[in-house]
């Protein structure tokens, strides 16, 4: 420090620079410095990579769609593949599609928590306390453009998490083509089967109403009176999630749910 | 020089671990390593932000104020670490929901802090980074063991590809369902730790108590 | 006394300098298994007696024999009465029907040899995977191969449930040994009981052969789940719908783990440790105190949905693991608490975290293992404070 004055500091931040490390102005100088730089380049990089993401969280969401209509294919582009569904706000107090909010930016979960479009459930078999009074339904059509399959978002508690997933039916709404979820936190090796693509695969082609307009469909360990056409075999050792999953069905797929709406597409009101 | 810096880049592979030596960055040891695919984009992640972190740090070193030198790191360290997690979403996304919260605990892993104030604070930039490299890949090193064995006998695959066919997909190989618990993972590093301290005996702490001996007489 | 004469022609070459040093751990343990050890207390003369670890060893394994006599009876008797039901298969079955004795769950003698051909193939699994580790580790570490391993295997093999499959039950023993006993250092340093450690590691890695419906009774198309199950879905008194008494339950006539189904067996074995105080009655109390004061506040709550709350503490009593982890784990002095006041404390624990487990958690029916676990863990912290406040209390006395 002894030859301080023949490079002697030039200009403002040179100043600062050369000020005794522990000085009262250079701490606050090197505070600020440092956070304006940081925050500058954790807001550019946030504002430059935001569409990605945004393209990449939707493009999650539609690959389990496309999943459990059972026309996922991965090298095809997935937005172009999803370009088949049609997205629709469906009100499920009266089974009919409604034209009060953009299906492109529903957003079914902040819905299920705000009053206004929710309510709380007294009778809640599945674990969800507040149900949404509108849900985000897809429809996929054939070539003559008659509806092929609906897919329905459901979601319920099951052991330890709530299961958030899809269930595919074909038009007449009353055969089951899939069942998908896509976020839960079950134990692995039990719970968690319910992801086991040959689990899933018991799904296709069972049936949820009888003859009569009873729901019968089950997920339990024995076959029910019903028969076979209405029962799902259980997870083996995941008695609780093999549960849940059996009451979200018969929720969702009960008159708080999508009663309605089923009727309505079986009748060919849709 | 230039073998002293092999040496830094070397060192913390098993000699000076900072996982089995240190047990440093344990949380996150436990929490992403049942998959192994999962177990390498940590370690990435986190042998990158402690290289950087350590660079940038040892280039300020002299101008950082005392009074304020963790709060100056935790600013460097954790603004690395969100651009890490933003790109991940970005251009990884399958993996970002996979480590979810726990790329953003790498602010936390007390590797990369550690680093900062034992190595960063006293030595030039180049050194920090390498020491930084080095430090990362001695945790990837412990990160993907773990997840070898964690994913091979606890879904019976290796990165997702089927190794042992399971049972529940028509194979012979019943897997074993502990070792998908972030628990197992205890036992895996305490099973590492004891056997790279029987290879390496100058690692054994010295115990804290003596056994005392009566003589009969 | 030609075995005698063996032993001793033998043992030079065992001894230090001999040829087969390194091996005379293993020499030990067979010559100790057989003879009285020659080794006798050299140090602190004013401590007399005839107590050894080999006698408390050998003790524990004649109290679990009312055990073993039920689990072997029961496994059959359970075993016959689904036969009755599914048919039989298997190399059991072609054994007892070359043998003309059939599958009558009236006759004891059929019951007790078909229970004996599903506990003595577990057993002996158990002795020679969890003896090779033993004596690895006592060469490698140059101590004698203690008799404790003896009543480790002994309790493992009860807890097991029939259809375990032979490599897990390995599996299993060699976890407990090493993880639960070994790596703290051998027998008396462990502070987890190194039975349940390979039972919970079994639990937790293989759930699917260690729970539910069809593993309890070893017949195949078989499944009943176990009382505690049955209770925690439709409540204590389904179980009397499906023919379970409660005295059912205290003999042990019910589908459970093997050795842990009768209340009485277990007790019997209490008895005789009581009497030969190996087991400490304070532990005992601890436990029963923890668990029936639980199970009333409990009883007092009550709820509408989880009909395990209003389960009463003498059912909570002969279910499941409880009676026989009561006497055989919680009682076992090495990692239970070691202080008197501790000891009231250490049972209470554990008596209070079965029912909590049992009712409150939705996921395990039977908390007895992880109740003790959990007891075991914090037996040392519980020591710590009571040794404290005894401090603490003199202290103030000599103010």
């Amino acid at each position: 420090m002894s030859d301080n004055n023949k490079n002697a500091p030039k200009g403002f931040i040179g100043r600062f620079l050369a000020l005794p490390t522990d000085s009262v102005p250079k701490t606050i100088f090197v505070a600020v410095a440092v956070c304006l730089v940081a925050s500058m380049i954790v807001s550019a990089a946030a504002v430059a990579l935001r569409p990605t993401q945004a393209v990449n969280a939707l493009k999650d969401k539609q690959i389990n769609i496309l999943q459990v209509a059972g026309i996922y294919d991965p090298s095809q582009d997935v937005l172009e593949a999803f370009a088949a569904f049609e997205p629709k706000v469906l009100e499920l107090a009266t089974g009919e599609f409604t034209d009060q909010f953009d299906p492109a930016s529903f957003d079914d979960r902040s819905a299920a928590d705000d009053p206004a479009t929710s309510v709380a459930l007294s009778d809640d078999p599945a674990g969800i306390v507040r149900q949404g009074k509108f849900v985000t339904v897809y429809l996929l059509r054939d070539e003559a453009g008659a509806i092929d399959k609906v897919i329905l978002p459901i979601h319920g508690y099951g052991l330890w998490s709530t299961l958030y997933g899809f269930i595919a039916l074909e038009e007449n709404g009353n055969d089951i083509f899939g069942l998908q979820f896509y976020e839960h936190a079950e134990t692995p090796g039990l719970g968690a089967e319910v992801d086991n693509p040959r689990w899933k695969a018991l799904w296709n082609g069972k049936k949820l109403v009888d003859d009569s307009g009873e729901l019968q469909i089950s997920v339990t360990k024995a076959v029910p009176p019903a028969g076979k056409d209405y029962h799902i075999d259980a997870l083996a050792g995941a008695t609780l999630t093999t549960a849940g999953v059996h009451n979200l069905v018969n929720f969702w797929m009960g008159e708080a749910g999508y009663r309605r709406f089923l009727e309505n597409l079986k009748a060919g009101n849709v | 020089m230039a073998h002293k810096r092999k040496e830094m880049l070397i060192d913390p592979l098993v000699d000076n671990n900072p996982i089995t030596l240190q047990v440093l960055g344990i949380c996150s040891a436990l929490a992403v390593t049942s998959s192994l695919k999962v177990a390498v984009v940590m370690a990435i992640a986190v042998t990158l932000v402690t290289a950087f972190s350590s660079m940038f740090i040892s280039m300020l070193r002299n101008h950082i104020p005392g009074s304020i030198r963790i709060i100056v790191q935790m600013v460097i360290i954790a603004s690395l670490v969100i651009l890490v997690d933003q790109m991940l979403k970005a251009y990884a996304f399958e993996i970002s929901k996979t480590l979810s919260v726990f790329v953003g605990l790498i602010i936390t892993n007390c590797i990369v802090m550690g680093r900062a104030e034992a190595f960063a604070m006293k030595n030039p930039p180049l050194d920090s980074f390498i020491d930084g490299i080095g430090n990362g890949l001695g945790y990837g090193l412990i990160l993907m063991l773990v997840g070898t064995i964690r994913e091979l006998f606890g879904s019976g695959s290796l990165f997702g590809v089927t190794i042992l066919e399971t049972v529940n997909n028509g194979g012979w190989y019943v897997p074993n369902g502990l070792l998908l618990l972030p628990p197992s993972a205890f036992f895996i590093i305490g099973l590492i730790i004891w056997a790279f301290r029987s290879w390496k005996t100058n690692q054994v702490e010295e115990r804290e108590y003596k056994i005392q001996t009566v003589e009969a007489h | 006394m030609g075995l005698r004469n063996f032993f001793d022609k033998i043992e030079p070459h065992f001894e230090k300098g001999g040829k087969w040093e390194k091996y005379f751990p293993m020499y030990e343990m067979v010559e100790s298994f057989l003879y009285t050890p020659k080794t006798v207390t050299t140090v602190a003369p004013h401590a007399r007696s005839y107590v050894d670890m080999k006698r408390i060893m050998t003790y524990v394994v004649i109290a679990t024999i009312p055990c073993i006599l039920m689990a072997l009876y029961n496994t059959g008797y359970q075993a016959n009465l689904a036969i009755a039901e599914f048919g039989s298969s298997g190399w059991r079955a072609s054994i007892i029907e070359g043998l003309g004795i059939g599958f009558n769950a009236a006759n004891p003698v059929a019951n007790m040899l078909h229970g004996l051909m599903y506990f003595l193939p577990i057993y002996i699994t158990t002795l020679v995977a969890g003896g090779v580790f033993e004596v690895i580790f006592a060469t490698v570490r140059k101590h004698e191969v203690n008799e404790g391993f003896l009543v480790s295997s002994m309790l493992y093999a009860l807890i097991m449930p029939a259809t375990t499959p032979l490599w897990q039950v390995a599996l299993g023993i060699i976890f407990g040994v090493v993880i639960g006993k070994e790596v703290f250092g051998g027998t008396g340093k462990n502070f987890l009981n190194p039975a349940l450690t390979g039972r919970a590691f079994l639990y937790f890695a293989y759930p699917a052969q260690m729970s539910g419906d069809s593993v309890w009774v070893p017949v195949d198309g078989f499944t009943g789940a176990t009382a505690l199950a049955v209770s925690a879905s439709n409540g204590v008194q389904h179980l009397a719908a499906m023919g379970m008494t409660w005295w059912d339950a205290f003999l042990g006539f019910i589908p459970g783990s093997m050795g842990e189904t009768s209340t009485v067996a277990a007790f019997l074995g209490l008895l005789f440790l009581l009497a030969t105080k190996i087991a400490n009655y304070r532990m005992v109390l601890g436990c029963l105190g923890g668990m029936i004061g639980f199970s009333l506040l409990l009883n007092w709550v009550g709820s509408d949905s989880n009909p395990m709350f209003a389960m009463p503490w003498y059912w909570h009593l002969v279910l499941g693991g409880y009676a026989f982890g009561l006497v055989f784990m919680v009682t076992e002095p090495v990692s239970g608490a070691h202080t008197n006041l501790g000891r009231y404390i250490y049972g209470a624990l554990i008596g209070f975290m079965v029912v909590m487990i049992r009712v409150i958690n939705p996921a395990f029916p039977e908390g007895m293992m992880l109740a003790i676990l959990f007891g075991n863990v914090f037996a040392p912290l519980i020591d710590y404070f009571v040794v404290q406040a005894n401090i603490k209390r003199r202290a103030r006395r000599n103010v």
